[in-house]
């Protein structure tokens, strides 16, 4: 649905979220000379290799260095190099102190992904969805229906054009002919399931499938599921 | 109370401005005091169909401005006695509809003793068409046996469930009535248009009728008759059996089944 624009006050700016993707210079070294020297080493005279970009300085290999780092000295070898510093991370108070001066920003440190954390992360069960949401109408071309942190339960036809998502599982006691997406926020558990399988798209946790080439006979038109295997998305009949 | 009935499509060109016109007369024949509006600001058609064109003075929108009462614009149909026609503007656009207005007008309408009123919607999905729709108690979704109709007309299904008064009031809802015109069974026995059944198992709501296809609709709109007056054609028969089963009766499907070429030829005459 076309959000009517506001016509009366023209906009010359706006605000919008934004997220960059950034390559880290991790610095292992305060010295100046040497950090000249290893990257003329590696990247040689070719001053074009970064095509000015926004490159992040990870101190939290220098954090406890005593010797203090010579921040302008550093953005102008990085520049020199067609870098272009904006950031730095991981560095000790004195050394944050000291980018800010030169002009960079302080971003947190990179959280260390510590080994028992990860196999606490594998072990915990995804999140404990309680809620449910329940649908009883149909759902119609250009209709859309988002179940946030639920499953969704739809009890009447989804149409060609309209759109279920979930975080959680899609179950459709009905034909299913529209787009199904599962596992919105990415909990690669969430299924789909429905009584009549003839959907124009199906994904759970991103991995996605359109329906053309049309799906196999054996589930076309038939009450299926659709689960995630690794990065494979399974099409199989529920067979009572 | 006056009912109130859109008929609506999402899509253009597929007879929502034919089954207004033969639809609002049907009621008027039947009795019923009738008024059928004319929503499509700009590009308006219905008093073409109603063969009532040169005596359009004021319209729809002048009466939405309080420019003129509502009295001084409806058109006293030239077949019906108890049909009247409000037109739509041809210098404006979509725009100069609002709520507040069309409710109005639907207000003095009933106040009139109106029994039915008929919105001839425009086609799409913008302000007329949400205009037309906001009010109804009961929509005719005129689709053709076609994909991109059926389609079109799932969207204005959808619309009608969620966008209207009822709906937002959280009232029963609309209730909505398939109306399939320029059906021919020959054509779907040779798979080139969809059949009363795909067009059933998609949009799934119940079917008021079938109009055939037939060369006669087209004749009846450029003499600005509607056609349900002409008198032994198909069409005709098929609109006053859709008006029949609106008001409640029970009449078989006709006009669905192939038929022998013979019948045809002899329906329509000399040709």
């Amino acid at each position: 649905m076309a959000l009517a624009s506001s016509g009366n006050s023209p906009a010359v700016f706006d605000l919008k979220s934004a997220s960059l993707t950034l390559v880290a210079l991790v610095v292992k070294s305060t010295r100046l000379p040497d950090l000249a020297e290893q990257l003329k080493i590696r990247l040689g005279p070719s001053t074009e290799f970064f095509n000015h970009d926004p490159v992040l300085i990870d101190l939290s290999q220098v954090h406890d260095s005593p010797e203090p780092l010579d921040f302008p000295g550093l953005i102008d070898l990085m520049r020199s190099y067609s870098m272009v510093p904006v950031a730095v991370r991981g560095g000790s108070t004195a050394q944050i102190d000291a980018a800010l001066a030169a002009g960079l920003c302080a971003v947190p440190p990179q959280e260390s992904p510590s080994p028992a954390r990860a196999a606490s992360t594998a072990a915990a069960p995804v999140a404990p969805r309680a809620s449910i949401m329940v649908v009883d109408r149909p759902l119609r071309s250009g209709q859309q229906v988002y179940a946030k942190g639920a499953d969704l339960v739809i009890l009447a036809l989804v149409n060609h054009g309209a759109e279920v998502i979930a975080d959680g599982s899609i179950h459709v006691y009905a034909p299913l002919r529209g787009k199904a997406i599962a596992g919105a926020t990415g909990d690669v558990n969430a299924r789909i399931f429905t009584t009549c399988m003839e959907p124009e798209l199906i994904s759970i946790a991103g991995i996605y499938q359109t329906t053309d080439p049309p799906l196999p006979s054996e589930v076309r038109g038939k009450s299926a599921q659709v689960r995630l295997d690794g990065d494979t998305l399974i099409i199989e009949p529920i067979r009572v | 109370m006056a009912k109130i009935i859109v008929v609506t499509s999402g899509k253009g060109g597929v007879g929502k401005t034919t089954t207004s016109a033969s639809f609002a007369s049907g009621l008027a024949i039947r009795g019923h005091k009738t008024v059928v509006i004319d929503f499509d600001v700009g590009l308006r058609n219905l008093d073409l169909v109603m063969g009532c064109e040169r005596r359009v003075v004021y319209d729809l929108i002048n009466v939405i401005n309080s420019e003129v009462h509502l009295q001084q614009a409806l058109i006293k149909d030239k077949h019906c006695e108890n049909l009247f026609v409000l037109a739509a503007s041809q210098t404006r656009d979509k725009e100069a509809l609002n709520k507040e207005g069309v409710g109005r007008v639907f207000q003095e309408l009933a106040e009139m003793d109106f029994e039915f009123i008929v919105c001839d919607s425009p086609a799409g999905i913008e302000t007329g068409a949400m205009m037309a729709m906001h009010f109804a108690d009961e929509a005719l979704v005129v689709t053709n046996p076609e994909v991109s109709s059926v389609r079109d007309s799932d969207r204005i299904l959808g619309m009608l469930s969620s966008k209207t008064l009822r709906a937002i009031e959280g009232r029963e809802p609309v209730k909505e009535h398939l109306l399939i015109t320029r059906y021919n069974p020959t054509r779907v026995q040779g798979g080139e248009m969809l059949s009363i059944e795909d067009i059933h198992e998609i949009l799934r709501i119940k079917l008021i009728g079938v109009v055939p296809e037939s060369e006669v609709v087209l004749q009846a709109s450029n003499q600005g008759v509607p056609v349900i007056h002409m008198a032994g054609a198909d069409a005709s028969e098929a609109y006053k059996d859709i008006v029949a089963r609106f008001l409640g009766e029970d009449k078989p499907m006709r006009f669905i089944d192939l038929v022998k070429p013979g019948f045809f030829k002899r329906l329509f005459g000399a040709r």
